[in-house]
Formats: C-alpha cells, structure tokens, sequence
C-alpha cells in the first residue's frame, strides 16, 4: 500500500513538471520570432559592409582624381548678367561644373566692373576660376521688353574670355604651354543644363568636336547628321542654309586652334542665328568637324531656359516703400 | 495482458515529452528557414502577406508598385554613420524638360552625404527614361509612381492654384517612409519636399540635418516677392510670415521652405498633405497643422536671413518646328 502512495505522488510530480516543461516551451514559441532579429543584423551586415566598400571605392576615386590633372584641361566659358535668377542659375551650374575634373571656369559678367555677388560666389565655389568683365555697348544690348532673339547675346563677353586666354596663352612656358595645347574651349550659358558625361566627350577635341544639344530650334533637339563617321549635314528645324546652323551649346573648341587662329571671334553684329558661324567659319569646314555623342545621336545637354519670376506683388510693395531687404542677397 | 491501467500510466508518462520534442524541433528549424529565405532575395520586393506560416514575421505590406531601396554607392560622398539620412522627396511627370531638370538636380545631390532621394512619378508606370537616369547617377534612390486621376491632373499649361500638383506622389513617399522605417528604431532622418525644377544650395543641406520637429528658412521666387520668408523674434523664435500673399494662414510657407524629421511623421502616421478642397497656397499648411505648432519651429539659415533654396520655373520649350508629325527621330531620349 506504501508503495502504491509513493508511486501515485511521482506520478503526479512527474505530470506537474512535464506539464510546466510544456507550458515553458510554448512561451518560448511566442517569442521566437527574433528570427527577425536575424533578418535585421544581416541587413546591418550587408549595409556596414556596402558602405566599407564604398569608402574604399571613393578612397581609390580620390586618389585616382588627385592624379587626374593629366587629362585635358576644358576652359568654359560663361558670360552671365545680373538679373534676379542669376545667383540660383549659378549656384546649380556650378553644382555641376564641380563634378568635372580639371576645369577651369571663365566668367565674364556683362558689367562695368566686377560685382560683389559674383566675386563672393565664385570665391565659395570651391572651382578653378578667373573672373572676367566685358560690358556691352548699349546698341548692341537689349532693352527691357525685346524678345530674347533680337540682338545676338554674351558676343563681347566671349570675345573677352577669348582674349584672356590668348593672353595667357602667349605668356604661357614650359609645363604650362604644353597643358594648353591639349586643352578644350567650351562656351557654356548660365541657364543650359548639362549632363556630366558631355564633358567627357569634348575632352579630346583636336579642332572642333560637336553632339545634339536638346529643346533648342523649335525642336526636341537639333543635331549634326553624321554618316561614316563625318558630319554630312545639319539636322534642324530652322534655317538649316546657316555655315553652321548650331547651338552655342553644341560644340567645343581645342584651345590650340584658338589661340594658332587669332581672328576666329564672335561677330556681335550677326544676323540672328548667325553668331555661331561667325566664329566657327574661321576655324573649320563642316568636313573637318569631330562628332561626339555616340555619333551624334545621343542628347547631352539641353538648352534650357529659366522663366522671369513674378516680381508684380514686390514692385507694389517698392512703391510704398515696403520692398523687401535690399540687403539680402537673393 | 497489460492492464488498462498501465496503459493509461504509459500514455501520461510519454505524451508530454512527445509534445515537448516535437514543439523544440519546430522551434529549432523555423529560424534556420527565415534565414533562407532572406538569401534569396536580395531586393526584397512586396508582393502582398507572406505565404508561410509564420505570421509573426511577415509583414503584411501589400503596395505592389514599390520597390526597394537600391543602396548604389559609387559617386556620391561615402556613407556617414554619424550624420542623419536626408530623405528628398521628389514628384516629377513626364514633359520635354523632365531629363533635363533631373539631371541638374541630381549634379546637386550628388555632394550631398547621406541623401536618400525618394522620386514619385505621376505616371502609370515607372518610366524607362528616369529609371535609366536613376541608376546611372550612383546616388542611393527609391524610385515609386502613382497617376494622379484625370480630374485632379492640370489641364495643359494653366497653373490652376485649386488643384495643389504633387500631392499624391508626396503622399505615396511619406507612406513608403512609414511602412519602411519603425517609429522605434534610432535611424535618424530628415525629410524635405524638393520640386524637380526649383534649385538647391548645399548649404541648405546642412542646415537641415539639425532639425528636431520642423525647420524653415526663407524661399526665392515664391508669392510675388523677391522671397518669402517666416518671422522671427529676438528670442529666435517664429512668430510670423513675411508674405504678401496671405500671410495669416497657418503656414505660409513654400513647400521648400520647411524640413520635418522623419520621427515627427513616423510618430503622426495620420499626417498627410490634404487632397481635395485645399485652396491656393494652404498645401503646406494642411500637412504640417497636424505636426507641429508655430512656436515649435526652428528657423534656419543664419535665422532666416539667407536665401539658400530658389523657386526657380524653366522656361516650356517652343517646339513649335517639329510640326504635328514630328520632325525629329522619336527613339532619341531629351
């Protein structure tokens, strides 16, 4: 009888801790879902480890570019106008210009002397810049209200970046002459848009290389027709009869030629359309034009254009008296 | 001739341990299976509630139209894990300038560290041109759509100011940040509504990574004014709205005139910008009333005296020469 006591309390002790066990390893269930935990540290992983490989990516990129100045230098130059948009046209473009290894930008403002705003802005750029000044005389400069086409515009402004850099380049010795005679002349306006590889392209320009320029002519884009490897002839929409009908956009120039070619300037008395031409017949014949672009079939800058903003409700304030600060810079 | 008894004894000994071992096994192997499964996707896509039992783990997402973040760092500054993410929400549709306008933006955001740029397309479907341009640009992207309805969409050119453009592709965004990110992780975030044509200075960038709820600063270009900007005390708080037009709305401030931290708007998942009957210029207001109140924000750039960020607007292109058939070679990509 002692025997069957004894068996009957292990039994039941038994049941209760088997029983408990059981419970026990249920509640572990419930919370056995830090499998997500595994997900989550596996991502970590993955994404320490991306950007470990991105470091040393941009560490290689880095010294890779610090070597970089042995490429061709590319001189662009921009003539630029004080109005409203021109400090945001030029903070954009130069985001842009940053990107681009070995570049030399030219600003030329059409003032009478260099202005405050784009002194200090080119100084905060962080680019390679010489700061020029060329004014218009006030027969060739449109007037409040004439449509952006009437008069050819930044002529002069070209003309005098031109000239510094015949200057420079006549005074240029040694390491330095040698950089310039492979080096490419660009002429960029503040408001076009352009991608980074197009610099790539007009890199190495032995005379004068051209590609598409988009949203210029009236058309999605105007190019140079190329069949076996030469520009046969222009496709665009307006005037096609032009020596060359391009945008300012749509071609570079290698500075060798520039400056073997003193009389190639910009007319600032052009017909309109013409003002490209009358730099360009100086320099080449349609034969001797390099095509870029994946033969020109590929758009790499667009010739964007920025609207005038609405100054209606600032001028009324003006009047009163009430303008905004003057003092902040916009 | 085993006993009922003994039987019944055998049974109780047994069944508990069955139960146990069998519930251990379970337990052991259903890890090792999440982990297989994770392998094999790399970029995790949502197709609707996961299939497996385990429903503790699955996430009941079901937006099919999203797609992962694809972590590309090539040009971009490296990775900080010290500095909070930006997250550039960008809504964009299809026009002759649209590669343009995203090409120049994304040559601004590429000196941008740690920026996350979220691009919603108002469109069907995700576009081959900015899916190309996307990943071509190396920055660290998450590319979303969603069509505005026809009779939200602008009509042509007039610039209708009842019919606020963007906010369903902005609303998308700020879902996807929702679903993405927990409320209780520590990732840090800011997030800024940037527009495709509008232009960015670095600096503004910076001062925005400081943000605690919602930070503003002046905007160029915006309401007729050579800019706009909040009023602030001497004690550095805003107190006001220098604007001419309409300056007593809650907010009147320009969509890129403010930055909100991303556990504000984890932490107010009901927060979104109001689609319909939103009048002109209230927008802003509709979304950042649910968020947070005027003493809370913090002015930024040098206490809202500098113009860092310009409304600028490009110009529409005359394509006047390419006729009603179209002169030049359509396959060619502006």
């Amino acid at each position: 009888m002692r025997m069957r006591l004894k068996l009957k309390t292990v039994f039941v002790l038994y049941f209760t801790v088997s029983l408990l066990g059981l419970i026990y390893a249920l509640m572990q269930l419930g919370q056995r879902c830090d499998c997500r935990g595994h997900d989550m540290s596996k991502d970590q992983q993955i994404s320490q480890l991306r950007g470990e490989l991105q470091k040393l990516q941009e560490h290689i990129k880095t010294s890779e570019l610090a070597k970089k100045t042995d490429v061709p230098r590319i001189y662009v130059i921009t003539p630029t106008y004080a109005r409203l948009v021109q400090k945001a046209e030029l903070t954009r473009l130069s985001h842009t210009f940053l990107h681009v290894p070995h570049l030399h930008w030219i600003m030329v403002e059409d003032a009478p002397q260099p202005t405050l705003l784009v002194t200090d802005f080119l100084a905060a750029s962080g680019l390679t810049y010489t700061h020029l000044h060329q004014l218009t005389p006030k027969d060739r400069k449109l007037q409040e209200g004439d449509p952006s086409w009437l008069k050819p515009r930044g002529a002069e402004q070209r003309n005098e970046g031109l000239r510094w850099l015949r200057e420079m380049g006549a005074a240029a010795e040694g390491k330095e002459a040698a950089a310039l005679e492979e080096a490419v002349v660009y002429f960029a306006d503040d408001d076009n848009t352009y991608s980074l590889q197009l610099f790539e392209e007009m890199r190495y320009t032995y005379r004068v290389s051209v590609w598409p320029v988009g949203l210029v002519g009236g058309m999605k884009f105007e190019r140079p027709v190329v069949e076996d490897g030469k520009v046969v002839r222009f496709h665009t929409g307006w005037r096609p009869n032009r020596p060359f009908p391009m945008d300012m956009a749509g071609f570079a120039v290698s500075l060798r030629f520039i400056l073997t070619t003193p009389q190639a300037r910009f007319d600032g008395d052009a017909q309109m359309g013409f003002l490209e031409s009358s730099f360009l017949q100086h320099l080449v014949t349609m034969d001797d034009l390099e095509p870029k672009a994946d033969l020109c079939t590929k758009v790499l800058v667009w010739h964007t254009r920025t609207e005038k903003p609405k100054m209606k409700r600032e001028d009324a304030l003006q009047k009163q008296g009430l303008g905004s600060d003057p003092d902040v810079e916009v | 001739m085993p006993k009922r008894r003994d039987i019944l004894a055998i049974v109780l000994i047994v069944l508990p341990w069955t139960l146990l071992i069998t519930v251990w096994h379970q337990s052991a192997i259903a890890p090792l299976l999440a982990i297989r499964k994770d392998d094999g996707t790399e970029t995790r896509h949502e197709t609707g509630p996961a299939t497996d039992s385990k429903e503790y783990c699955s996430q009941d997402k079901d937006i099919v139209e999203v797609v992962r973040t694809e972590y590309v760092y090539t040009r971009p500054p490296p990775w900080s894990d010290v500095l909070p993410t930006i997250h550039v929400i960008t809504p964009t549709y299809s026009r002759p300038v649209q590669k343009a306008e995203l090409t120049r933006l994304a040559n601004t955001f590429l000196h941008v560290p740690n920026l996350h740029w979220i691009l919603v397309e108002d469109s069907q479907r995700r576009t081959p041109l900015v899916t190309r341009l996307l990943r071509e640009t190396g920055l660290n992207y998450t590319h979303l759509n969603v069509e505005t309805p026809r009779n939200y969409k602008l009509r042509g050119d007039t610039r209708d100011p009842r019919i606020p453009r963007g906010t369903m592709q902005r609303n998308l965004a700020l879902r996807w940040l929702r679903e993405t990110f927990n409320s209780n992780s520590s990732q840090t975030g800011i997030v800024y509504f940037a527009d495709d044509d509008n232009t960015y200075s670095l600096e503004l960038f910076e001062e925005m990574r400081s943000t605690r709820k919602v930070s503003v600063w002046p905007v160029a270009f915006v309401g007729g004014l050579r800019y706009e900007s909040p009023k602030v005390n001497a004690a550095g708080k805003v107190y006001g709205w220098k604007t001419v037009f309409d300056p007593h709305r809650p907010f009147a401030i320009d969509m890129a005139g403010f930055a909100i931290n991303l556990r504000l708007i984890l932490f107010k998942p009901q927060a979104y910008f109001k689609l319909r009957g939103v009048k002109g210029g209230y927008q802003e207001s509709s979304l950042l009333r649910e968020l947070v109140t005027l003493s809370d924000l913090e002015p930024k750039a040098a206490n809202c005296t500098k113009i860092l960020v310009w409304h600028t607007r490009t110009e529409k292109p005359v394509l006047v020469n390419e006729g009603k058939k179209g002169f030049t070679d359509p396959n060619v990509e502006i």
